[in-house]
Order: structure tokens, then C-alpha cells, then sequence
């Protein structure tokens, strides 16, 4: 038969660890916020390296038909207009210290999210449209000094590209953008709500 | 936010010990303890800026883990209380001897209590003053008192009971 005394020596002997240190800890904290900020970043860089590839082509392709060249420049204007948009985007969770203001940042996400929504889902098909016809024309005169197996296969591959790129891989990235903002807004949401109720 | 930095390493430094065996004394279950901690210390990070002096530091830590602790269980994605008691007895089975079976026994009796009795007497086992507890808990001190002694027997009766088994 033991007594309260007994159980809580019991208790304090029992020495539990932390296994996470202060550093670890610190990073953690860090991590969700800066990994989206981080994906975004990479997105654009991304983006600017197509922008610097197709620059290329236009400045080696300048003796090439006028298809060639007007291709080259809707897909580099649309490359550019994608850009500038994702980089507005990415400025609204850049500037803003999600350690000073959570509430802040908590609308900011937000309107990140919904921005972020917008641009996969109406602004996608502008621009899929915009690399459709570039694409036509780019490859109009290009293609036809190769055989036509290969110019088969060259459609072929870039049709299956862009459809791949406007279902599945689309959709898989919208619904995983969705879930990875939803669990951080959600996470800031009940930081800021157990705040309220505690103030 | 390097002055920030190290005032949180040094806040984490001192209570995460605490906080971590309220934790382990709430769930029963080290993995759980730790993602309660994670989730605790997080807040405080987020917050570290609103903290007015109004209250010792270590009692604004306590009252953000203790809620974090009461809407951890209530997540549905969470597991049950019996799964995270089995969860523990598993978790020792590989170091068995007396000591650790007493102590799987206690915190299996911890887990046979209500959630806000396991958080108040787990801070009663660590020795917390009764103000401070009252004042994490939002319950007053004369209450409080009822309220630990209550407890108290009923650990007591539990451990006793499962210790005959």
C-alpha cells in the first residue's frame, strides 16, 4: 500500500530527457515559415532561369523566320509576366516578421494563399494559352527541316508535357501548396486564439 | 532577433525539462511529450514579444502548455488515452525491472484521471507552489486545495488499485 508521499518520489525520480536542444528547437520554430518563403523563392528562381534560357534562344535564333522569333517572344513575355506576378506574390510573406506580428502575418498568409489560388487556377490557363501558341510558332518553321517521325514525336511529347502539366501535376501542386498553407494558418490561428482568450 | 534568439534558447534551457514531464505525465507517451513541448515552445517563440511581466515567466510557459496539453487529446487525429497508456507499458517493456514498473503503473493512473486532474496534480508532483498552480489553471487557490487533496486519494486509490493486479 503506498502513500501520495511514496508516489511522488516516485514521480521525481523518474528523470525524464529532452531530446531536442535549444538550437534544434529554435530551428524548428523557424522552419515552417521560412520553408514557404523558400519554395517561393525557389519557384521564381526557377522561373528566371526559363526567362535567361529563352533570352538565349532569341538572341542565337535572331536570323530565323518571323514565327520563329514571334514565338520566342510570347513565350519570353509570359515567362516574364509569370515572374513579376509570382514575385508580387512572394513580397507579401517576405516582409513581414511572423515573430513581431503573428496576427499580421496570419492575414498575409492568408492573402498568400488565395493569390497563390488564383494564379494555378485562372492566370494558369493565360499562361498555358500564351506557351501553347509560342510554342506553335516557335516550332512552325523549326520543325519543318526534320523528318517527320521527329516532328511526331516532338508534338507529341509537348502536347503530353503541357497536358501533364495542366492536370495532374497541377492539381497535386495546388493541393499541396493548399495543405502545407492550411496547416500553418491553422497552427497560427490557435496561437493567436489561445491569446486572445488568455489576454 | 539574435537578442530574441538567445533569450528563447535561455527560456528553453530552463523549463523545458518541466514542461517535457508535464507533457510525459498528460499523454504517457515520450513521442507525444515531445511534439506537446515542440508545439509549446513554438508559442512561446511567437509570443515571447507579448509577455508583460505580469506573471512569473515559467507560470505564462505552464498555462500555454497546459492549454496546448488540453487541445492536443481532443484533436480527433489524436490517438485515444487507453492507446497512448499501452503505448507506454510497450515503451518499457525492453528495460523491465521493479522501478520501471512502478512507474508505468503511475503513469498509467495518471492516465485513469480526468484531463485537467492529470495536469493539476502532474504540477503538484513536481512540487509547483499551490499559487502558481491555481494561477496556470484559472482556479482559486481555496479551491484549488479541495481540489488537489481530491486528487491526491484518487491517484493513490488507482496506483494502489493497479498495483494489486
Amino acid at each position: 500500500m503506498q502513500e501520495f508521499d511514496q508516489i511522488q518520489s516516485l514521480w521525481q525520480s523518474h528523470s525524464v530527457e529532452v531530446k531536442i536542444s535549444p538550437e534544434e528547437m529554435l530551428m524548428q520554430v523557424k522552419k515552417d515559415v521560412t520553408g514557404i518563403r523558400r519554395r517561393s523563392l525557389l519557384n521564381i528562381y526557377g522561373m528566371v532561369l526559363s526567362f535567361a534560357a529563352i533570352a538565349a534562344l532569341l538572341i542565337f535564333f535572331q536570323s530565323g523566320p518571323w514565327t520563329t522569333q514571334a514565338g520566342l517572344v510570347i513565350i519570353i513575355v509570359s515567362v516574364a509576366v509569370s515572374t513579376f506576378i509570382l514575385y508580387k506574390d512572394y513580397k507579401i510573406i517576405a516582409n513581414n516578421d511572423f515573430t513581431a506580428h503573428p496576427n499580421d502575418f496570419l492575414l498575409k498568409l492568408k492573402a498568400y494563399q488565395l493569390n497563390k489560388f488564383t494564379i494555378y487556377t485562372k492566370l494558369y490557363w493565360f499562361y498555358a494559352l500564351a506557351l501553347s501558341l509560342g510554342s506553335v510558332l516557335f516550332f512552325y518553321e523549326t520543325l519543318g527541316n526534320l523528318d517527320l517521325l521527329l516532328q511526331t514525336g516532338i508534338i507529341a511529347f509537348t502536347c503530353f508535357w503541357m497536358v501533364l502539366c495542366a492536370t495532374i501535376l497541377r492539381r497535386s501542386y495546388i493541393k499541396r501548396e493548399k495543405e502545407r498553407l492550411d496547416l500553418l494558418i491553422e497552427k497560427f490561428e490557435r496561437i493567436s486564439n489561445q491569446f486572445k482568450s488568455q489576454q | 532577433m539574435e537578442q530574441k534568439d538567445q533569450l528563447f534558447k535561455q527560456i528553453f534551457e530552463t523549463n523545458s525539462r518541466k514542461i517535457f514531464h508535464l507533457c510525459y505525465g498528460y499523454t504517457g507517451d515520450e513521442d507525444s511529450a515531445n511534439d506537446l513541448l515542440q508545439e509549446t515552445f513554438l508559442k512561446v517563440w511567437q509570443n515571447l514579444d507579448k509577455f508583460r511581466n505580469k506573471s512569473l515567466i515559467s507560470t505564462w510557459i505552464y498555462r500555454i502548455a497546459v492549454n496546448t496539453c488540453l487541445t492536443y487529446l481532443r484533436s480527433e487525429k489524436r490517438q485515444a488515452k487507453d492507446e497512448l497508456t499501452d503505448n507506454i507499458i510497450e515503451n518499457r517493456a525492453e528495460e523491465f525491472s521493479e522501478k520501471n514498473e512502478q512507474i508505468a503503473l503511475l503513469y498509467k493512473s495518471i492516465s485513469k484521471l480526468e484531463e485537467n486532474d492529470r495536469l493539476i496534480i502532474t504540477m503538484v508532483l513536481d512540487e509547483l507552489p499551490y499559487q502558481e498552480i491555481a494561477e496556470i489553471s484559472g482556479i482559486s487557490e481555496g479551491n484549488l486545495r479541495v481540489k488537489i487533496h481530491r486528487i491526491k486519494l484518487k491517484l493513490t486509490e488507482l496506483y494502489n488499485q493497479h498495483a494489486r493486479i
